[in-house]
Formats: C-alpha cells, sequence, structure tokens
C-alpha cells in the first residue's frame, strides 16, 4: 500500500475500508497543472500502489469550497468547476459512492438564500443524474438543513426542478450537510439528524442510507443512536496534528504525557513506531503520522463496537454503550440521556 | 527505666457524654424500634405519658427476650452484642440504650425459654450527675412467653418531647424519616424482610387527636399516577416511583460498595399524602442511608436547575459510617464516599433527562401560564368593568395620555398636535409635531407629576399632560421655587416660565381641555 513505510511498513489495510475524498481539495496543496492532469488521469485504484485496495473511495463535490463563483486553484492555473466539470473529475477518478455539486447553507443565511442555493442545487442535481446515467458508482443526494422544516424547504425545490419520484429511483443513498459549523453544538446536531430522519420518513426516503457529512468524534456514537448510518472524519487527523493522542472516542491525552504500554493497537506495539511518537524523528510528520494512525485506529475499534451493539438484539446493548462512553463524561451526559430517551426507548 | 502506664477512662463521665450525645429525645424511640427489630419482634408499642416528674415511656414487644448478657449490653457502656455487621442488626455500637439514663428510673422485664429477667436501676442521672455509677439490681423468675418491656419513668424531655409539643403528627414524621419505620429494605431484600407492627400511643393531655398511632417498618410511596389531573394545580398529584435499583460501586482505591437506590418525583399533593411535618424543604430530596434508614441529605446531586424538593430518593449503602448518635456520615473524605457521590449524582441525572419528569416539570409550567392567563383574563374584565362604567376617556397612564392627544387630534381639536416620537424611560417622553415643527415634550398625567418627578424644565418646549391637578402644589412650587431658579405658572396661556439666569417658557397641554 501506497506510504506504507511512513507508518512503519505495518498492515493497516483493515483500517481503510473506506476513503472519502473531495474534489475541493484537490489543489490544496497549490499543485501545478501538471500534478493535477496527472492525478485525474487514471481511477484511483488502477494507479501504482493501490492496487490491492478495494475499500470504498466516496468522492464528495466540495460545494462548500467553490461557493462564490470560486473554482480550484492550482499554483499555476484554475479550473472554473460547475457540474459537469465535478462529475468529470468524479467519474475519473473512479469514485464508488459519488456527490452532486451542491450549495451548502450557512448559519447566516435568511429564507430567500436558502431557497435560492436549493433551486441552484436542485439544477445541479439534474444534470447530475443525466451525466451520470448508467454509472455503476452509487449516487448520494446531497441535502441541507438544520431542522425539518429547513429540510423540508429544500426538498420541496428539489421536487419542483427534479422531482421527488426521479430522485428516489435515481439516487442510491442521502448526504447531509452544512453542519460543519455546529459541529461543537452536540443538541443542534441531534436536532438536524432526527429532524432528517423524519422528513425523509414523510418523503418516503427512508429506505436510503444516511450520511453525515464533516461531523465526527464524539458525535459519532450519539448521531448513530439517532440514524445516522454514516459518517466520515478528519478529526483523528486534526488531533494528531494537535499533538493529541487519543484514549477513547472522547478522550485525548496531550503526546507527552503518554503511556504508550497501556494500547494494544498494532501502532503502540510497534517498539520503532513509539520511538518516534516520544518524539526522536526530525520531521514532525514522522512524529504525528503514527499518532494519526493509531488516532484513527482508535475510531475505527469504536465505530466496530457501536455497529456491534446496533446489530445486536434490541436497545441494551447500545444504551449500555453510550452510558459507558460518553455517560461517564459530565459535559456529554444529558445528550447521552437525551438519545437514550428520545430514540432507545429510555431508562425507566 | 521505663514505666508502663494504661490510659484511664473516667466511667462516669463517659455516660453523662454518650447519653447527653443524644440531642433529640425522639431518638429513644429510635433506638427502641432499632432493638426490637433485632430481638425479632413482630409488634412493638411504644407509649408516653406526661408526668409533672418527667415524661413515662414504656416500650414493649414480642421478639426475643434479652439474655443476661444482653441485659449487660443494654446497661453497659460500648459492649454491644451486635458486633458483627453479617448478622441483620442496626445497632452495634452500644451507645443507643444510654439515652434511658436521663431518667428517674428504669425498669426492665425481658424474657426468653421460659426465663424472666427483671432488672431496675433507680435515679441514673441524678447520680450520674453526682458522678457516680448508678447500680442496677436483677431478679429472675418462669414466664411463659417472650418479649421485652422497659419502663422509663421521669425521662428528662428536651424541647422536643414536652407535651405542647409531641403530637402524632410529629411523632409519625420522625418515624418515617429517622427510624427504620422508614426502612427501604422490603424493597430490596424482600426475603430477608420481617414486617413489624409499631404502635405509638400517647397520653390524652399530650395528643387526643388520635386513640393510637399504627404503622409498620416500610416506607411506602404514595401511589404512582404519571398522567397530570384537573383543576389549577394538574401536576400536584402526579408522581412517578424509580426503583429499585442496585449500583455497583468502585471506588478509585479499589474499594466497592453496592448502592440501593429507591425513590418516588412527585408534585406537592402527591408529598403531602406522606407524613411531612413541616416544611417540605428540608425532608425532600436525596437520602443517604444506612441499614435502610434516612442519615444525612445530599441534594447536591441534583442539578441546581432541578429543584431537590419534587424528589425523594433514598440510596442506601452500608459503607457508609455513622457518628455515634446516627445523625452524620463521618467518612465524607473517604474514596468510596466520592465514588458513591459520583455515581448517585450519575443515577440522579438519568431521572432528570426522564421524559416523565420533563412533562412534568412541563406540566407545572403551563398550568402557571394557565394561572397567570386566569388572573390577566380577570384583569381585562376589570379593566371592561372600568371602561364602560366611565362616562368619558380617561388615560390612567403617560401611554395613554398620548393616545387621549391622538384622539383629541381625530375629533378636531386645534391646534392639531400629532406625536412623532415616544420613548416611556426618557426625560424628553415624547417629539410631537404643531405647525410643521417638532418639539421635545414631558409626558405626565398631571402637570404636577412632572415636579413631583424632580424633571428638568431646560430642556423640553412642552408638557402634556391629561390635566393639570392640584393646583395649591404648583403655587407651592412657584413659593419655594424649582431646582434653583423660579417659576411661574400662566396656566390662562397655558405655559409655564422658568428662570435660572435664563428664561425658558414650556408650553402646556392639557389634553382634557381639548375635548371640550
Amino acid at each position: 500500500m501506497v506510504g506504507h513505510e511512513v507508518i512503519g511498513g505495518g498492515d493497516y489495510d483493515e483500517y481503510f475500508d473506506g476513503i472519502m475524498y473531495s474534489v475541493g481539495s484537490l489543489t490544496d496543496y497549490n499543485i501545478s497543472r501538471e500534478r493535477y492532469e496527472d492525478y485525474i488521469s487514471e481511477p484511483v485504484k488502477n494507479r501504482e500502489g493501490f492496487e490491492n485496495f478495494n475499500g470504498t473511495l466516496f468522492l464528495d463535490s466540495g460545494g462548500f469550497k467553490f461557493l462564490g463563483g470560486h473554482g480550484l486553484d492550482g499554483s499555476n492555473f484554475e479550473v472554473e468547476i460547475d457540474q459537469e466539470k465535478v462529475y468529470e473529475i468524479q467519474d475519473k477518478m473512479g469514485g464508488d459512492i459519488l456527490v452532486n455539486l451542491d450549495r451548502p447553507i450557512a448559519p447566516s443565511d435568511d429564507y430567500d438564500a436558502r431557497v435560492e442555493k436549493a433551486r441552484q442545487t436542485a439544477e445541479n442535481i439534474t444534470e447530475f443524474l443525466d451525466l451520470s446515467d448508467g454509472t455503476r458508482s452509487a449516487r448520494f443526494l446531497t441535502l441541507h438543513g438544520y431542522n425539518y422544516s429547513m429540510l423540508d424547504t429544500f426538498l420541496n425545490e428539489i421536487d419542483k426542478i427534479v422531482g421527488a419520484s426521479r430522485v428516489h429511483d435515481e439516487f442510491d443513498g442521502i448526504a447531509l450537510g452544512s453542519l460543519v459549523p455546529m459541529k461543537d453544538n452536540k443538541t443542534n446536531l441531534i436536532d438536524a439528524i432526527q429532524d432528517c430522519r423524519e422528513i425523509l420518513r414523510d418523503w418516503k426516503f427512508d429506505d436510503l442510507p444516511l450520511h453525515v457529512l464533516g461531523i465526527s468524534s464524539t458525535a459519532i456514537p450519539l448521531l448513530a443512536a439517532v440514524g445516522a448510518d454514516s459518517f466520515d472524519s478528519s478529526s483523528y487527523l486534526h488531533s494528531a496534528i494537535n499533538g493529541k493522542y487519543a484514549t477513547s472516542l472522547v478522550s485525548t491525552k496531550s503526546l507527552s504525557e503518554v503511556d504508550f504500554s497501556h494500547c494494544n493497537c498494532p501502532v503502540c506495539s510497534n517498539d520503532e513506531l513509539v520511538y518516534r511518537m516520544q518524539g526522536n524523528a526530525r520531521y514532525q510528520k514522522d512524529v504525528l503520522g503514527p499518532v494519526a494512525m493509531h488516532n484513527l485506529i482508535i475510531q475505527k475499534r469504536e465505530v466496530a463496537k457501536i455497529r456491534d451493539c446496533i446489530r445486536s438484539p434490541g436497545t441494551e446493548a447500545l444504551v449500555d454503550y453510550l452510558e459507558h462512553t460518553l455517560g461517564d463524561h459530565k459535559s456529554l451526559r444529558r445528550f447521552t440521556h437525551r438519545v437514550v430517551n428520545e430514540s432507545l426507548g429510555g431508562y425507566f | 527505666m521505663m514505666e508502663t502506664k494504661t490510659p484511664k477512662v473516667n466511667e462516669v463521665n463517659e455516660f453523662l457524654e454518650i447519653a447527653s450525645d443524644f440531642e433529640d429525645p425522639l431518638e429513644v424511640i429510635r433506638e427502641s424500634l432499632s432493638n426490637s427489630y433485632d430481638a425479632g419482634a413482630e409488634s412493638v408499642t411504644i407509649s408516653i405519658k406526661s408526668r409533672p416528674d418527667g415524661s413515662k415511656i414504656v416500650i414493649e414487644d414480642d421478639g426475643q427476650g434479652m439474655s443476661e448478657s444482653d441485659l449487660e449490653s443494654f446497661f453497659d457502656l460500648g459492649n454491644s452484642t451486635k458486633n458483627d455487621p453479617e448478622i441483620d442488626s442496626i445497632g452495634y455500637k452500644g451507645h443507643g440504650t444510654k439515652i434511658f439514663y436521663k431518667s428517674e428510673k428504669i425498669v426492665v422485664d425481658s424474657a426468653r425459654d421460659g426465663t424472666n429477667i427483671h432488672a431496675e436501676m433507680d435515679r441514673p442521672w441524678e447520680k450520674l450527675n453526682n458522678r457516680t455509677l448508678p447500680e442496677y439490681e436483677v431478679a429472675k423468675r418462669t414466664t411463659t412467653s417472650d418479649g421485652t418491656r422497659i419502663e422509663v419513668t421521669g425521662f428528662k424531655s428536651g424541647r422536643g418531647f414536652s407535651p405542647e409539643s409531641l403530637t402524632y403528627n410529629k411523632i409519625e414524621h420522625y418515624l418515617k424519616w429517622k427510624t427504620l419505620a422508614g426502612s427501604t429494605k422490603y424493597h430490596f431484600h424482600p426475603d430477608e424482610f420481617r414486617e413489624m407492627e409499631i404502635v405509638v400511643e400517647l397520653d390524652d393531655e399530650i395528643d387526643d387527636s388520635q386513640d393510637k398511632l399504627v404503622t409498620n417498618n416500610k416506607l411506602e410511596f404514595p401511589s404512582e399516577q404519571l398522567n397530570p389531573g384537573d383543576g389549577q394545580y394538574p401536576e400536584s398529584r402526579m408522581c412517578k416511583h424509580y426503583g429499585p435499583h442496585t449500583i455497583d460501586v468502585e471506588a478509585e482505591n479499589g474499594d466497592t460498595t453496592q448502592l440501593e437506590i429507591v425513590g418516588m418525583v412527585g408534585g406537592k399533593e402527591t408529598r403531602d399524602e406522606l407524613p411531612t411535618y413541616g416544611r417540605h424543604s428540608t425532608q425532600f430530596g436525596i437520602w443517604l442511608a444506612k441499614d435502610h434508614i434516612k442519615v444525612e441529605r445530599l441534594n447536591e446531586a441534583i442539578s441546581h436547575d432541578n429543584e431537590f424538593i419534587h424528589f425523594f430518593f433514598i440510596a442506601n449503602s452500608q459503607d457508609i459510617e455513622l457518628s455515634a448518635n446516627r445523625e452524620k456520615i463521618r467518612n465524607k473524605s473517604s474514596a468510596i464516599y466520592q465514588a458513591i457521590e459520583e455515581d448517585l449524582n450519575y443515577f440522579l441525572s438519568k431521572i432528570a433527562a426522564d421524559p416523565w419528569f420533563k412533562d412534568y416539570l412541563q406540566q407545572r409550567r403551563v398550568a402557571e401560564l394557565n394561572r397567570k392567563a386566569k388572573s390577566q383574563q380577570k384583569s381585562i374584565e376589570e379593566r371592561e368593568a372600568i371602561v364602560t362604567e366611565r362616562t368619558r376617556f380617561e388615560p390612567s397612564n403617560q401611554t395613554e395620555v398620548m393616545l387621549g392627544l391622538e384622539r383629541s387630534n381625530r375629533q378636531g381639536a386645534k391646534p392639531t398636535i400629532t406625536v412623532e416620537d415616544f420613548d416611556l424611560g426618557a426625560d424628553v417622553n415624547a417629539l410631537v409635531e404643531q405647525n410643521d415643527r417638532l418639539y421635545g415634550c414631558s409626558v405626565h398625567q398631571e402637570l404636577t407629576d412632572h415636579f413631583e418627578a424632580d424633571k428638568p424644565l431646560e430642556s423640553i418646549s412642552k408638557i402634556v399632560c391629561w390635566e393639570i391637578g392640584d393646583q395649591d402644589k404648583l403655587r407651592e412650587y412657584a413659593r419655594n421655587g424649582y431646582h434653583g431658579g423660579s417659576v411661574e405658572f400662566d396656566l390662562e396661556n397655558n405655559r409655564i416660565i422658568y428662570r435660572n439666569g435664563t428664561e425658558y417658557t414650556v408650553h402646556v397641554v392639557e389634553v382634557s381641555s381639548r375635548f371640550e
């Protein structure tokens, strides 16, 4: 696997069963036109080093990056972005799950601004469905809204332009976006997911899986409990960049305080990597790379546990999991109580 | 050369100290009930009579009587026969019965296995205070039935025990809150639990409101009522039971205990069904218990935005340690106590998040809003009556004076003065327009109000008022001056002239006169 030497040559395939990438991020590192063209020259899974990668490649459009008419800005070139261009890139990169180009909303948007964005997204959806007709990739519809009424307004605009039945027949899943600005407000996140589940029921889209864009870590168990099916997360990476080593889904330690012998993950079981995480490397990337990998493993393990809890009969296992993870943290306790009471049958 | 010495105990002082430690004389009842329960009694009767030389207390039970060594323990200090905490007994310090020493005479008859032991102790309190250790005489005879009768004469009652303050109501509350009569054990260990009938008889001179009080050793919560009732206080009889729940608690140092929690949440009417005696705020909340008998409250276990008064929870742990008089917990700094506190807090956060509890609070809030709306409705009716009965528009505040001014315009009053801006809180309340010019105004029901409010005259062009008010008051201002200047009321020409080095003229608009 590409990059495996950075993390000490171990086999970490099992933790990369799904990768989320955004078209909007293609030029994040100020790349040149040649590099850009190389990136999209062949499907990711055909590239050297990725032959054995059989995980899911989720290609987001990156709509939030293109708000205000911005395109892709490289070091010596610009690419104008519209739905056609985004789909072309997604198609060339060979994504397994594709998302239409959307117009995410902002907390400061008023009603008219949101309706206008929904209308623009709806026009993109029509084009996206036409362009991707016959594709083997799964297609996810982006939804934007913080509560039932906002989501309903959004869907009404989509219905006017695309038609609800076409949406239902041609899309394979729903991706709820625009929640990043409220990532730290768990009350709002729970409201949004609960309301999204409700609106999907009322619009008879409830057979479609629900992905929540850009929300992760401590919110995962709560949002899974209220009906989100998948997440994408870069918090494992961001935590590592900030020198934070995950000890669970809800807690981290400063790297200098970590006793690596308490963790049995492949990273912390590797003496060379532990030595590096203890600060013995010339470049920060070599110190923090293994930390990021460790953090990802911790998150993935927790997600696996949550999945097991959801699969086990009844809600008891999930309630128990929530109680023993988030419930132990005073600041998260009330959210745990809320989802247990509202979505998992309550305590009493 | 080293000399070995043994510390001495002043026995008399110890007895005095321990007996005095029991501040509340009702503790006699608590100790007796615990002893009777420990003796396996199915029934215990406590009778209290008021006598000029102190109360007479008789405690009689049908449990297994005392052996000779039990009797010694009864009179000895720190020599309890109940030292094994595994045995289902409540007291094991050997302190409790020493409260009886505060009396003129103690007579004990205790029978088991066909033998009755009779013991008498004369003037124990007097002797202790004379620095003499009181003695007791023992005699044996045969008998047919088991049981114990303790008669304490001339008990030195403190305030709490004086006839005028002792009532069945007070005793019942005490029984259910402070003694094993309020035990929550049957919720957790129904198999081990032994029911005991408890009868209290008070002399008619003390309380003649009932013949006797009959209860048992169970704390029974009022019946559940999950839905709101009718009337103004629909939440008042709502009640939900929680538990019994047993929680395994582990402290940071590895110590463990079991926390047995049972309780209820309820409105005022529900809580009144319990023998509360007095203020709910001192009785409800979260109680920590040992031997399933409540000891001390830990209301901090409920977050501050949930008033503890709605809660009645008893959390029992055998690993809390009590002071000699059972009134206080003395191992609060231990790791296990901290862990109990933490786990109790967590448990109660779940109760506070229970949708039923939220609904209960919502019912309270809605009922309060309804009551408010009703009282507003009443006030609307009253206001309607005033409006209907009066013969003409009459403002009752400054805003209505402004409305009156506008109304006078509509009815053709001249000159037309329209309100362009109004700010009740400002010194210059309004800007009015007259003949295309804006004027700053002070607005009052009566002209005199302006002066009583001590408002300046320099910054305004007009005072708009409904009426002039008491002209003599104005004359006083004219006579005495205002704000260091002189003021002249030229009401015929609707103006005030104010001089404080500069001359100001303030126009007076008497709105009522514009309707004439």
